[in-house]
């Protein structure tokens, strides 16, 4: 796994694009980049950006109930956005914003 | 159920976690308190602190103050090494060893951050409540202490702009009276008696600056980084300050504390050790994985029902009985801590201004 970053790092920067993210298509997406492919990877890593959202550097612009199972059936399915503290956190943490 | 209503329950679930990630830092933190005293007494500590004190033998104990701090310098970097073990097995179960070696390589974005709070953590806060409980006493040692949440808060509000509601202002202020109430009340006994050690009461205001600060700095690491990971690094960070530079400077400065440094490792400070590791390591866990959820004020505040938990454990198991100022203050304690959770969640969804 050479070349990984922290995951919160490689959270921020797949977000950066500006362009907005179903929590479970990024759970996805880092669960094959990371090879934490187990259940609690998952969870693990959507608390993460739970965490990044509480502390204010995503955004959930929208919300649905997951009918059919893609990511945990009957749970909330979040769509984020970066904000503005977001990119300065990412540009902070290196990544492509400057 | 409509998706607000599921939205709503979803962020009350989430402040709720929070809030038991602190209290339960808060349950650990106050048994910590438990080894903390005894370990004084167990070999070698205790002839460490005698033969330091009184070199000649004759009974005169001319140099007490200097043995109570050199033996706190001891204890306070054994208490790091047990944690930092307790940690690391912690991070090996969660399989979160990869992330830590990418976190730590991310030294100027990231782990500085918690090299910083390490300092603040540990020489300032840790070994000021050493200080505190061997000078005036573990009850004092942890209500001492009990100011810190002022401080996070009000330099993660001015630093970085974290959101303090009136109701959690309202409770980290009742909190801090019943903090004050203890604090001032064994103080002025003190006081009347003659015989105030102030070095004591410096390691009390070490403690309550250090993790004040120590809190608002993690904060801003913890932004990008996963706690479990940054709590160890913050240990790792105190283990090199301790074993690098203070002990060895001690042990310059002509103290035999590398002696008992070896003389340590048997088996009853092996276990006393141990028990502080453990507790402290995961009230620390606890403490950190609280501030994401809910913020560094509110975590800091219900943490504080430790100073409670260690005047109870301190009775049941030491048969320390608390004066009535300690159990006013204490009962100031809850009930601003039940001030602070009893606030309405469900529409906070971020804890910083936009």
């Amino acid at each position: 796994m050479a070349g990984l970053r922290p995951i919160k790092f490689r959270l921020l920067e797949l977000f950066s694009d500006e362009k907005e993210h179903w929590n479970n298509e990024i759970v996805e997406q880092m669960q094959k980049e990371y090879g934490m492919n187990s259940n609690f990877g998952r969870d693990s890593l959507n608390f993460d950006i739970l965490e990044l959202a509480s502390g204010g550097m995503l955004r959930s612009v929208e919300s649905k109930v997951d009918e059919d199972g893609v990511y945990k059936k009957g749970f909330l399915l979040h769509k984020y956005v970066i904000t503005d503290f977001g990119k300065t956190r990412a540009s902070d943490a290196c990544l492509m914003y400057v | 159920m409509d998706i607000r209503e599921l939205k709503k329950l979803e962020n009350k679930r989430k402040m709720n976690k929070g809030y038991m990630w602190a209290l339960f830092c808060a349950l650990l933190w106050g048994i910590w308190y438990i080894p903390g005293t005894i370990i004084w007494a167990v070999p070698p500590f205790d002839a460490m602190w005698i033969n330091i004190a009184d070199p000649t033998g004759a009974g005169t104990y001319e140099s007490a103050t200097a043995a109570t701090l050199v033996v706190a310098v001891l204890i306070s970097a054994f208490n790091a090494l047990t944690v930092i073990i307790a940690l690391l097995i912690w991070n090996g179960a969660l399989g979160k060893f990869g992330e830590m070696k990418r976190t730590l390589k991310e030294f100027h974005p990231c782990s500085k951050w918690f090299f910083l709070a390490s300092i603040f953590g540990g020489p300032m806060a840790i070994l000021g409540s050493f200080i505190a409980i061997g000078f005036v006493g573990a009850g004092f040692a942890a209500v001492a202490a009990l100011l810190y949440p002022v401080i996070g808060s009000v330099l993660a509000y001015y630093w970085y702009g974290e959101k303090i509601s009136k109701r959690a202002a309202l409770g980290i202020f009742v909190i801090i009276a019943g903090g004050l109430t203890i604090f001032v009340g064994g103080a002025l006994a003190e006081i009347s008696a003659g015989n105030i050690a102030w070095i004591g009461y410096a390691g009390g205001l070490m403690a309550a600056l250090g993790w004040g600060i120590e809190g608002a700095i993690a904060g801003k690491g913890l932004d990008i980084a996963e706690p479990d990971v940054g709590i160890a690094i913050r240990f790792i960070g105190e283990n090199l300050l301790w074993w690098v530079l203070i002990v060895p400077a001690v042990a310059l400065a002509g103290y035999p504390i590398f002696e008992y440094a070896i003389a340590a490792f048997n088996p009853l400070s092996i276990l006393v050790l141990a028990f502080a590791g453990i507790t402290f390591g995961f009230c620390y866990v606890c403490w950190y994985k609280s501030f994401p959820l809910i913020g560094v004020g509110r975590g800091q505040g219900i943490g504080n029902l430790y100073g409670l938990c260690a005047v109870i454990f301190m009775y049941l198991f030491l048969a320390q009985v608390p004066a009535w100022t300690v159990l006013v203050g204490g009962a100031l304690c809850v009930l601003g801590s039940f001030v602070m959770i009893s606030e309405e969640t469900g529409d906070m969804e971020s804890l910083r201004g936009e």
